[in-house]
């Protein structure tokens, strides 16, 4: 490391701005303006249709389900992906790891394992409705980063207790600033040629959320929605009640 | 000058054209000014209609200017802050002085790692440094891997727009360039193709190349975390796979904590793409042990920011989040395109904060590439006043002219001289009015327009007509009306 420069941007930095001391600093700091929106108004219900939609708009495909119905859900849609292969961060619910698939669990997977997988299944942080956007924190149930970037196909299981209205909301929530996290906003695009959005460049191209309603408001319309299209997708009714779902905190 | 010349886009403001100049390129082609104006207008389309549904959108500028401004002021203890996080969660830190110091610094860094080839994520501080022609200079091979970057680094193009910067590129010249250089024959000009081409030839690079050269849109004082936005998942795959990743950022991307991306988040997407959010962000905090690259480096860049932080007119410069909103929004830059501003960063940012780089002494013509309409401020998300700074950045380089001894006899002074004499006085005045007339008339069409002048006259009709003087001047015609009432 260079110090002389170091010390050298330091100094005209300083010279530029004048000092002032840590405790002034933080005192202004906490004075900024700070008049947005912080907590949404929207009801429970609203708040998740939008989710649903804004997720939707950036071409991901969402699948409600009740918790009951969750590993019924979580069958469906491996089998209707045509894929066999996926890897799974190591923190993942075993009894998420449906039967009947090649599971390759991320103890140490490498590069090249990985990249032969086609797909994968994570749990998340947080929803995000305003955005549609899902924030991951890399926990052990939701894996290496590696994991949900070279699989083409991503299935991810989100609470609906997890998801928030606004982004300062998804702020509020970390109980700590996050070492590593990422946010995705529907699958991987560019729209690099003519302004032409394409959905696909290097990450996943496709992103399957299966939202799990853990808070009660639709178990009822969703289950009798279930219930008929999981009986035609799977023959498993042997499922347990509540299937545990991790928690990153 | 010849047309090889005359064609050539140089984005080196010591040796670029003349903003005028510059603009003659596109302005004399049809197709450059198609693909520019199309792109723009998507793009302007989607940004109004998604900041219009955000209630809060003044609120979060205002918050953003001043989260802004508040780290601007006291950036010394933010970047001291930074440093010291990031090295106690395993990165190294590096201070670049200038723009060489910085490509030498990661010149060194390759070599220790025996690097022969990089992957690098769209990196505009990399540009204005002008890392990839000094890398390859010194034996290595750069990849880079964002969509656009490849169009332009295998078309040997040159970038026009800090985040769409291969935008003047139509799908046609696209397919063409990704056929001969991807020896792909067969490819068609849709974009779908042409993306999957792409997505191909990175691939095995990403899954091989050890090294990844990379930017920063925030760097975190609280935590030492660097934050990266992007669409592709390119840079997803650079700050994950390689072994050793170097950061380059400026050294005003710091914010004070991770909560103010909170404010950042909510404006860059929709100001620069017109999307809620950007596909993919990605946040990591030095090298974390079994997840991503297990050497981090960090190198600040100062290059001329610490003396543009020490004028405070011109500060607020260095709050920009490199958005592009300004540039979509410029009625100049709508007609010109990106290259005519002769800098890696174009537009109404490009022209204040390219001849502050430049420490005054290159790109004087960019502070006046622009009407003053004041678009570029009302759209910008930390609310810099480009106008502002466009208004003190001319007034340095009339000085600097002023200066010059050999413009006292410049035609443009001596004129300016001149009418300053004969403006001051009423009757002198309405003696060169007189004279004047005499002397319009003979350029004064039968349309009554005056459409080219010769000599310093021809400034201002090369780009516009002036109107013929009048056969009564308001103050003849108001004597008349006067002695008539008598």
């Amino acid at each position: 490391m260079n110090t002389s420069s170091r010390q050298r941007i330091l100094e005209r930095v300083r010279s530029a701005t004048g000092a002032a001391a840590p405790a002034r600093i933080a005192e202004t700091y906490a004075a900024l303006p700070r008049d947005y929106i912080r907590q949404g108004a929207m009801t429970r219900e609203a708040c998740l249709g939008r989710m649903i939609e804004r997720l939707r708009e950036y071409d991901a495909e969402v699948v409600e389900t009740a918790p009951e119905q969750l590993l019924t859900a979580i069958g469906a849609q491996l089998e209707a992906s045509g894929k066999r292969v996926f890897v799974a961060p190591e923190g993942l619910p075993g009894e998420w790891l449906i039967p009947g698939f090649d599971w390759k669990v991320d103890r140490g997977l490498t590069t090249a394992e990985i990249e032969a997988a086609e797909g994968v299944v994570t749990a998340a942080f947080c929803g995000i409705a305003d955005s549609g956007t899902i924030a991951l924190h890399h926990s052990p149930a939701e894996g290496r980063r590696v994991l949900t970037l070279l699989p083409d196909w991503h299935l991810c299981i989100l609470r609906a207790s997890q998801v928030v209205e606004t982004l300062p909301e998804y702020f509020s929530r970390c109980p700590k600033p996050p070492a590593l996290a990422t946010y995705i906003s529907g699958p991987s695009a560019t729209a690099d040629i003519e302004m032409t959005r394409i959905k696909g460049v290097h990450g996943p191209r496709f992103l399957h959320v299966l939202l799990v309603h853990d808070e009660g408001i639709f178990r009822v319309a969703i289950r009798q929605g279930l219930d008929s299209e999981s009986a035609r997708l799977t023959e498993r009714d042997d499922l347990p009640a509540l299937p545990g779902t991790p928690d990153e905190l | 000058m010849s047309s090889v010349d005359s064609n050539r886009v140089v984005l080196d403001p010591r040796f670029a054209p003349p903003f005028p100049q510059g603009a003659l390129l596109v302005l004399r082609n049809p197709q450059l000014r198609k693909n520019v104006a199309h792109a723009i207008d998507v793009i302007q389309t989607k940004r109004d209609k998604l900041v219009a549904e955000k209630t809060d959108w003044q609120a979060l500028r205002t918050a953003a200017s001043a989260v802004r401004e508040h780290v601007l002021a006291n950036l010394g203890e933010y970047l001291v802050q930074f440093e010291e996080r990031c090295t106690a969660a395993g990165g190294i830190v590096h201070w670049a002085a200038d723009a060489a110091e910085a490509r030498s610094v990661i010149l060194d860094l390759l070599r220790q790692e025996n690097a022969n080839e990089v992957i690098k994520i769209k990196t505009m501080t990399s540009a204005e440094i002008q890392l990839n022609p000094f890398l390859e200079t010194n034996g290595i091979n750069v990849f880079e891997t964002d969509l656009a970057e490849i169009i332009l680094q295998l078309g040997e193009e040159e970038p026009s727009h800090i985040v769409v910067p291969a935008l003047h590129v139509n799908r046609s010249q696209v397919r063409e360039i990704f056929a001969r250089r991807m020896g792909l024959k067969n490819l068609s000009d849709d974009p779908q193709e042409l993306t999957n081409a792409a997505r191909k030839y990175l691939r095995q690079k990403f899954l091989t190349i050890p090294t990844a050269i990379g930017g920063a849109n925030s760097l975190i004082a609280e935590t030492g975390s660097v934050a990266v936005v992007e669409s592709e998942g390119n840079g997803r795959m650079c700050l994950t796979l390689p072994r050793t990743l170097i950061t380059l950022a400026g050294i005003e991307k710091v914010i004070p904590r991770f909560q103010d991306l909170e404010v950042m988040l909510q404006l860059l997407a929709r100001s620069a793409t017109g999307e809620r959010m950007n596909p993919y962000t990605s946040l990591w905090t030095g090298v974390l042990p079994g997840d991503g690259p297990q050497k981090f480096h960090v190198v600040l860049l100062d290059n001329g920011r610490s003396s543009i932080l020490a004028k405070p007119k011109q500060r607020q410069t260095l709050k920009c989040i490199r958005c592009a909103a300004c540039m979509n929004a410029c009625p100049v830059y709508r007609q010109t395109g990106g290259h005519a501003y002769g800098s890696v960063y174009p537009g109404p940012i490009g022209a204040i904060l390219t001849p502050q780089l430049m420490n005054m002494e290159h790109a004087q013509s960019l502070p006046f590439a622009s009407s003053l309409c004041g678009a570029c401020y009302e759209v910008c998300p930390v609310k810099i006043n480009i106008p502002e700074v466009l208004l003190e950045l001319r007034s340095q380089v009339v000085n600097q002219e002023r200066e010059q001894a050999s413009r006292i006899f410049d035609p443009l002074y001596l004129g300016l001289r001149i009418a300053n004499f004969l403006f001051s006085s009423a009757g002198r005045f309405h003696t060169a009015q007189g004279l004047g007339r005499i002397g319009a008339h003979l350029f004064t069409r039968k349309d009554g327009w005056i459409h080219s002048l010769p000599g310093v006259g021809a400034k201002w009709t090369q780009t516009r007509d002036l109107r013929g003087l009048p056969p009564q001047y308001f103050h003849e015609w108001w004597a008349a009306r006067r002695k008539e009432a008598k």
